[in-house]
């Protein structure tokens, strides 16, 4: 029996800890060490991220959700991670998707979507003869009414006025092609042909693609994630024996709808894997589920043990870390801060530790709905915000 | 519990298992192949932060697909699913012909990686059925495949919306692998 033992001073620690964590940016040492050097691509991703709070572009320009993280950086919108994906789909000769905070920002591209003007300016625009009837797409509207008003929006540019067209959307280059210089009536010219080519273009595409392509209603490429988790399956300890003497052991973990399962070890019950294994953090942040079961060759696994995991407290403090882009700040520890609140109380929720910048979390797992077994696991935590 | 039963089954009639990364520059187009290999429709996708995983039956080779976020910031986070993997499946946008420069050195650099060593390399033109697009001979050149050394290799041109493509490399593949590729 190897199961970790709380520390009795645990319950003092675990909230001033938490919120000590969560609360970086407050302690000095640690707001010293983040204004020390900024990288040229931070200064522009801090523009950005004011440019962001400008009234008009805390919603999406498409559909009006609340703090949009996307940016069409062609057509110098800012937009949902659901419209975001719309925009993906008509390809960057259209709209050219690029993330605030998961990609790199050179001043330059941040100042070409500055010039644009901003959601308000652009929808100006885009949406200037919008019927009073028509319903523009909500926050909770389906992905078809999405594609439909956003094809419509700016590809066929059904509601722009075409008198106040100074700038050639469909050329992969956008805020390159001001229309100092050319002349207006000639581009209008253009523009007209260019809107009635890719109208009928549209047309023929969405006949061909009924062809061809096989539409399907899966969410299954929907999924919003948070980030990322490494399951580190160390041992087991006490097993089952599911086999005449012993057991074949091998771990299945899952999280929303991802599972990975370790190597099977013959012949044992304390096997070590030292297995690592990799799952994308779902938005919700379900628990993860730990299985264990005995390899059978000729007949169904037999089961050897369960168990939950809460990650959200590990999620937390990863998020956190990842706010405070602090990756060489000292280490940080956190008690059994949610001991006791899990419904499943067998589960000893260990010592949450940062080092490097990472959150970690090794834990003693009590095997549920079985006779006996532990399972050593460590858990690292990477969040991705949006 | 699917999953369970569907291994036991194949462990039994000797499967060949293949760990398969797909990379490449934010929307390349990943999760829209990864999703009709699996399923053989179009799915609607939203940007992957983080990674999708499937596995894709195929000519006898249960391929474990593992479809990685490509933004910027996920990028450096390819490397932890490296070990153990027998092939990539680069994916690019052939229409986006701006990044394909970003889209060379990403690829390089992951050719340069020791765990990828053994891994046999499949390249997509995607997007093929944009305007625009640049054929498998223009990728190739951009990509500068002819620099790849000590390595099994093969280019497609593919439209994972039209379903084009994507199995003619799967055949490739399966094909290099059984014959010991990797």
């Amino acid at each position: 029996m190897s199961v970790r033992k709380q520390r009795p001073d645990a319950d003092h620690l675990s909230g001033a800890s938490l919120s000590d964590l969560l609360n970086l940016d407050d302690e000095e040492n640690y707001s010293d060490e983040l204004d020390d050097e900024e990288t040229p691509s931070a200064g522009a991703k801090r523009k950005l991220a004011n440019f962001l709070s400008v009234s008009g572009n805390d919603l999406c320009a498409d559909c009006g959700s609340p703090d949009p993280k996307w940016v069409s950086a062609n057509l110098g919108v800012f937009v949902c991670i659901k419209c975001s994906g719309v925009h993906r789909s008509l390809g960057v000769h259209i709209s050219k998707i690029l993330s605030v905070n998961l990609d790199e920002w050179t001043e330059e591209d941040v100042d070409n979507v500055i010039q644009l003007g901003g959601n308000t300016a652009i929808n100006l625009k885009y949406e200037d003869s919008i019927p009073n009837n028509f319903r523009k797409p909500l926050p909770d509207a389906s992905i078809d009414e999405r594609t439909d008003f956003i094809k419509r929006k700016y590809v066929m540019q059904q509601f722009s006025n075409p008198d106040e067209h100074l700038s050639c959307p469909f050329t992969p280059a956008a805020i390159n092609c001001s229309s100092t210089g050319v002349n207006p009536v000639v581009e209008k010219k253009y523009l007209n042909s260019m809107r009635l080519h890719n109208f009928g273009q549209a047309f023929l595409n969405t006949r061909k693609r009924k062809d061809a392509e096989k539409k399907s209603n899966s969410m299954a490429g929907m999924v919003e994630f948070v980030g990322m988790i490494k399951v580190n399956v160390v041992s087991g300890t006490n097993l089952v024996i599911r086999d005449v003497r012993s057991s074949d052991p091998y771990v299945m973990i899952s999280l929303g709808t991802q599972s990975m399962k370790t190597r099977v070890i013959r012949s044992s019950l304390n096997p070590v894997w030292n297995e690592k294994l990799m799952l994308s953090i779902p938005h919700d942040v379900p628990p993860l589920k730990v299985n264990v079961f005995d390899k059978d060759k000729f007949s169904t696994d037999d089961f050897m043990g369960e168990a939950e995991i809460d990650i959200r407290p590990l999620v937390s403090v990863a998020k956190a870390l990842e706010n405070n882009g602090n990756a060489n700040g000292p280490s940080k520890q956190l008690e059994n801060m949610d001991e006791g609140k899990d419904k499943n109380t067998h589960v000893n929720n260990g010592t949450i530790t940062v080092t490097d910048g990472k959150a970690k979390q090794d834990i003693a797992l009590k095997l549920q709905n079985v006779e006996s077994g532990e399972l050593q696991i460590e858990i690292e935590c990477v969040a991705l915000t949006q | 519990m699917g999953i369970v039963f569907t291994r036991l089954f194949s462990s039994l009639f000797g499967n060949k298992e293949a760990r398969i990364l797909v990379l490449g520059l934010d929307n390349a187009g990943k999760t829209t192949i990864l999703y009709r290999l699996q399923m053989g429709e179009v799915v609607s996708t939203i940007p992957t932060i983080g990674f999708n995983v499937e596995t894709v039956q195929y000519n006898n080779i249960k391929f474990q697909v593992w479809d990685l976020g490509g933004q910027t910031s996920i990028r450096p986070y390819w490397r932890c699913y490296f070990p153990n993997t027998q092939a990539i499946i680069y994916v690019v946008d052939s229409s986006d012909t701006e990044r394909l420069v970003i889209a060379k050195e990403e690829f390089h650099a992951i050719l340069e990686e020791e765990e990828l060593k053994g891994a046999v390399v499949l390249i997509f033109a995607n997007k093929q059925d944009l305007p625009g697009a640049l054929d498998d001979a223009a990728v190739t050149e951009s990509l500068e495949l002819h620099k790849i050394k000590n390595r099994q290799w093969s280019i497609f041109k593919t439209s994972a919306i039209k379903g084009e493509g994507l199995f003619e490399g799967l055949d490739w593949l399966s094909n290099t692998l059984k014959s010991g590729g990797a």
